[in-house]
């Protein structure tokens, strides 16, 4: 039986839009467990990314509640929602957003230090995590404009880990990479999760989806079904391919 | 021209919050140049003009006696020198007296003449600026209307140890002898009441030379001459006397200090508006690089762009001095209520074209000036670089407090990482609270010495102050001197006897007279050298020795009474009474030149002596022999009460502006950052950061320059204040400011600065409170 990460009940999200109410996210009942690699996927409008921004604290739900372990974190005010999301998360965003103004260090150091946990500790793990993700020292001690666009998005992935968080969000991770650079990306979000890191991922790229375990797939805000990949071994990539087209074909993808 | 128009109109709409900030800092600038430019361009001429036309005199003195005799010697005198261009002299009574003004007692050589024969006066015309329908009372000048003397109240004035009760009829004016710094003050009574005091005799009549010459310049000479030749005539005969160029200063100190603290803060407020002009033009360019490549791609030019630029702040900052300008004429009848106070001359408010163009010439221009300097960086834009490098705000040379080594805590180390990338924010900080730190030790300065304890400005400006001042007339000097140093009332009797001496081939100085300066109160006045001790000693003005380039040493010469003697200058004082036209002599020195006829002692008395009524003890002890009495105390607290008020509403009106401009150049710098930042700020709250912690950043960050410049604006202001103020002061003859530096109220002062700095930048941060980071995953 698999522990329970994240639970949302009704869950809803409408945004003002010109005097309308639009209604992004509807009623969802949703559960994200430990170690999974969760993929969310949809089409453009669907809710993808305001479902992730609820779920991870970004964001408040309209209606609903969004329950993290025994802590109900949609009625949180925004200061608590900040203390959350740096004790218990971690972003890997498409745009990357590093912080220009700070070396790759800096950028990763800056969310580390936000916690108590001890300042060599952290300096360690990054150490470790830069190491893990191919970073040299010389890069570290960069800026992001002096930097590729993959060294960037692991960087970011460095900052997203470094507070060893329970669970990693990632919002088109390889949206702004390369093919080759976007595969890097993919290949580390997925030894990760191998290492125990539970991951909720959103994107519409069916070779980024085909690393998760388990595909939800969302329509008008609302989940319409899910598809479980997490049977299949990570290298049986045919087998993954198969399953998540005929999932995607039979939600009307 | 549309292009640009288009392109300010932009700018302007994306820059609300910015634009409202450097508007507030033009308009105050220009608010305060041109109350300053109105002060100093044409409030002094209002004296001028107001001599002119009542057709005053150049020269005023007033002898006591109106014997036929004197008359014709006046008369024959003033005919036969080439300078006179016409003179009337007229009967009046005269005598040292006082009345109660601004909660002290006002002492002045009083001229009372009846009302009709003085509005018939062909020099020195007397106009009646508020009449009433009272037909038996006094008329004061205008310069002591206030709420206790007023029409209708009745106003008490003591005349030769007689207090008279008269009713206030009205007011008037007179160019020279509308206030006590005319040394003789007009006083107009209604027929019966003039007649009253002829016949109590308490005041003896006098004559009153009104002189006008054909060269205003030359007043002071032609004074030492009439004075000499009425002297050397009637050698026991009192006199009082005043000159155009003494007048036309005295009336006009408060002018000088009100106009030359305008100048500076007109000065400083807008070159703290043109450094925050400059900084936002800089950023401006930094941050719509891309803009501008993309701009300059379609084929906008670099003097287009520039063009727009110069529209945008050089039309806000010329519209905004209009209204500044306008503005400033609602201020102005306050200002000019606080002036009259002093001055004592009505001056009508209209509008000054000079100074109006003026101030939207010098921000105009100056405003015009910056945005060229600063919009240059423009021209070297290229579009394709600008369009592919887009926002480029670090110069990636240095990664200052790297995280994994210091030890700073996170938050400051953050705070700090900014305030080391924004050189320009720190410039601008630096320069802002530099300014501010000079005008809160002024403040300090002048709150410790003038309003707490005014001492120290009386020591300074006033020159000597004792409790009593009494004339008494020469041949019983010896008696009084006795019986004042039997009196256990009196802690300290000593001559201080002023009249007034010619330097040869100089200017008529006032000579101080003393016995032994040793028990002078105020020591502080000598500044260079020593008192003299000798009788071929003398010791001169500062002002006036540096004007003639005589140093200690040097020997001069004096006359007086038409003798002259060689003296040997033994240090320098200063003193303001003469406007800095004073010097010292020992007795001894002085009677090389004549005997004194009358002399005046300075009383230090017990501190449980009711000074008025040991002055009228005196005049009856020793009868017709006091000349006059005066509680110095009164009359200097009540001159000083001008002064100290006039300064009270200056040190509000500074601190208040020097609020308002840390608040507006914070706002500026705030705002560009939190704009600037706001991605940054999204990036922190997702990652973690309060909104709390990101304010206390930002508020953070600009503490470094902050504290840095208010330490180093404090500490230096503090030492350059003193020679600061005697620059300032060194028209009324203070070449040496000794205004005790108040330590402590400067690092309160400081403190406090950096305090609200602090504060203000917190307050102005809640806008983060705003950013989301929802807002900025979804590219809002």
């Amino acid at each position: 039986m698999k522990k329970i990460l994240l639970k949302t009940e009704n869950l809803s999200k409408s945004f003002s839009s010109g005097g309308n109410l639009q209604h992004v996210l509807k009623n969802i009942d949703l559960e994200l467990y430990q170690g999974d690699f969760t993929v969310i996927m949809g089409a453009s409008g669907a809710g993808k990314s305001t479902l992730l921004y609820a779920l991870s604290g970004m964001d408040t739900p309209s209606l609903g509640t969004i329950t993290f372990g025994e802590r109900r974190i949609s009625s949180l005010n925004q200061d608590e929602l900040a203390v959350f999301r740096r004790e218990h998360c971690g972003f890997v965003f498409q745009q990357i957003y590093l912080i220009d103004g700070m070396s790759v260090m800096d950028n990763v150091l800056s969310a580390g230090l936000l916690t108590d946990k001890d300042k060599k500790a952290i300096i360690l793990r990054a150490k470790e995590l830069f190491a893990n993700v191919g970073i040299s020292e010389e890069t570290q001690n960069k800026f992001p404009a002096q930097i590729s666009g993959g060294e960037a998005q692991r960087a970011g992935m460095v900052r997203a880990l470094i507070n060893s968080p329970e669970i990693l969000f990632a919002d088109e991770p390889t949206g702004a990479l390369n093919s080759k650079t976007g595969l890097d990306v993919l290949d580390t979000l997925t030894r990760f999760n191998e290492e125990g890191q539970s991951i909720v991922m959103v994107t519409h790229d069916m070779r980024s989806a085909r690393r998760g375990s388990r595909i939800l797939y969302l329509k008008d805000g609302v989940i319409m079904g899910e598809c479980d990949l997490g049977k299949y071994a990570r290298q049986d990539d045919a087998a993954r391919q198969e399953k998540l087209a005929s999932f995607l074909a039979e939600m009307g993808w | 021209m549309e292009k640009s128009i288009l392109l300010a109109r932009s700018n302007l709409r994306r820059a609300k919050g910015q634009t409202a900030a450097i508007i507030a800092l033009i308009f105050l600038a220009a608010l305060m140049l041109n109350l300053w430019l109105m002060l100093s361009m044409d409030y002094r001429q209002n004296f001028r003009r107001c001599h002119d036309r009542l057709n005053a005199e150049h020269v005023t003195m007033v002898i006591d006696g109106d014997t036929s005799d004197m008359r014709k010697f006046v008369t024959d005198t003033l005919k036969e020198d080439r300078r006179t261009a016409e003179f009337f002299l007229d009967s009046i009574l005269h005598m040292v007296g006082s009345f109660e003004y601004n909660g002290g007692e006002m002492n002045s050589e009083l001229i009372f003449m009846e009302k009709e024969d003085a509005l018939s006066r062909r020099i020195g015309k007397i106009e009646i600026i508020e009449d009433s329908s009272y037909t038996k009372g006094v008329y004061m000048p205008v310069l002591y209307r206030s709420d206790d003397v007023a029409v209708g109240k009745t106003v008490e004035l003591s005349v030769g140890g007689r207090k008279m009760s008269y009713t206030v009829c009205g007011f008037f004016n007179s160019a020279m002898t509308g206030s006590h710094n005319c040394s003789m003050c007009g006083v107009l009574l209604t027929r019966d009441c003039y007649q009253e005091l002829e016949e109590e005799g308490y005041a003896p009549r006098a004559t009153l030379c009104s002189i006008r010459l054909h060269d205003k310049e030359e007043s002071e000479d032609y004074d030492a001459m009439l004075k000499d030749a009425v002297s050397a005539r009637y050698p026991a005969a009192r006199t009082a006397n005043n000159t155009y160029a003494m007048v036309s200063q005295s009336r006009y100190i408060s002018q000088m200090i009100c106009s030359g603290i305008m100048s500076a803060m007109a000065c400083f407020i807008l070159i703290i508006a043109l450094v925050v002009i400059a900084s936002n033009i800089i950023n401006y360019i930094q941050e719509n690089m891309k803009n501008l490549g993309a701009l300059k791609a379609v084929g906008y030019t670099s003097r287009l762009l520039i063009g727009s630029l110069q529209m945008q702040f050089t039309g806000i900052a010329l519209i905004v001095a209009w209204i500044g300008a306008g503005v400033s004429y609602v201020l102005f009848p306050f200002i000019n209520e606080m002036m009259i106070s002093q001055t004592g001359i009505p001056y009508e408010i209209r509008f000054l074209p000079a100074p109006f163009f003026l101030t939207l010439a010098v921000l105009g221009g100056t405003v015009s000036c910056v945005v060229w300097m600063s919009s240059r960086r423009i021209r070297n834009v290229e579009p394709i670089v600008a369009l592919r490098q887009g926002i480029q705000t670090h110069t990636f040379k240095q990664n200052h407090v790297p995280l994994d080594r210091t030890r700073t805590p996170l938050n400051l180390a953050l705070a700090l990482k900014t305030t080391m990338s924004g050189v320009k924010h720190n410039v601008t900080i630096c320069i802002t609270m530099f300014v501010l730190s000079l005008v809160a030790v002024f403040s300090g300065l002048m709150v410790r010495n003038m309003i707490m304890d005014s001492e120290p400005f009386l020591d300074m400006v006033v020159g000597e102050v004792a409790d009593s001042c009494i004339n008494i007339q020469a041949e019983a000097e010896e008696g009084f001197l006795t019986e004042m140093n039997a009196d256990e009332r009196v802690q300290k009797v000593y001559l201080y006897h002023s009249l007034q001496a010619t330097h040869t081939g100089g200017d008529v100085l006032m000579a101080t007279i003393a016995d032994d300066f040793s028990k002078v109160n105020n020591q502080k006045v000598m500044i260079e050298g020593r008192f003299p001790k000798y009788d071929n000693e003398i010791v001169i003005a500062a002002k006036y020795a540096s004007e003639k380039g005589l140093k200690v040493g040097d020997e001069i010469g004096l006359t007086a009474g038409g003798r002259q003697g060689c003296y040997i200058i033994s240090g320098f004082v200063q003193i303001s009474n003469n406007l800095g036209k004073d010097c010292l002599l020992t007795r001894e020195g002085y009677e090389r030149l004549g005997e004194l006829e009358n002399t005046s002692y300075y009383l230090n008395l017990r501190d449980d002596t009711d000074i008025e009524a040991f002055n009228a003890e005196m005049k009856e002890r020793f009868g017709g022999n006091v000349n006059a009495t005066i509680d110095i105390n009164a009359t200097v607290q009540s001159g000083a009460s001008v002064y100290v008020s006039l300064m009270k509403i200056i040190v509000i009106a500074v601190l208040v502006l020097s609020v308002l401009v840390i608040t507006f150049v914070l706002y500026l710098l705030v705002r560009t950052m939190v704009s600037n930042k706001k991605r940054d700020y999204g990036i922190l709250k997702a990652l973690g950061f309060t909104t709390g912690q990101l304010i206390c950043q930002t508020a953070l960050s600009f503490m470094p320059a902050v504290i840095l410049s208010t330490i180093a604006g404090v500490t230096v202001c503090s030492f350059i204040i003193n020679p600061l103020m005697a620059l300032f002061l060194r028209n009324i003859g203070i070449v040496k400011s000794t205004f005790t530096v108040p330590v402590w109220y400067n690092i309160l002062a400081g403190m406090g600065m950096i305090l609200s700095a602090f504060l203000i930048a917190c307050l102005l941060s809640l806008k983060i409170k705003k950013i989301t980071p929802r807002a900025l995953l979804a590219g809002e």
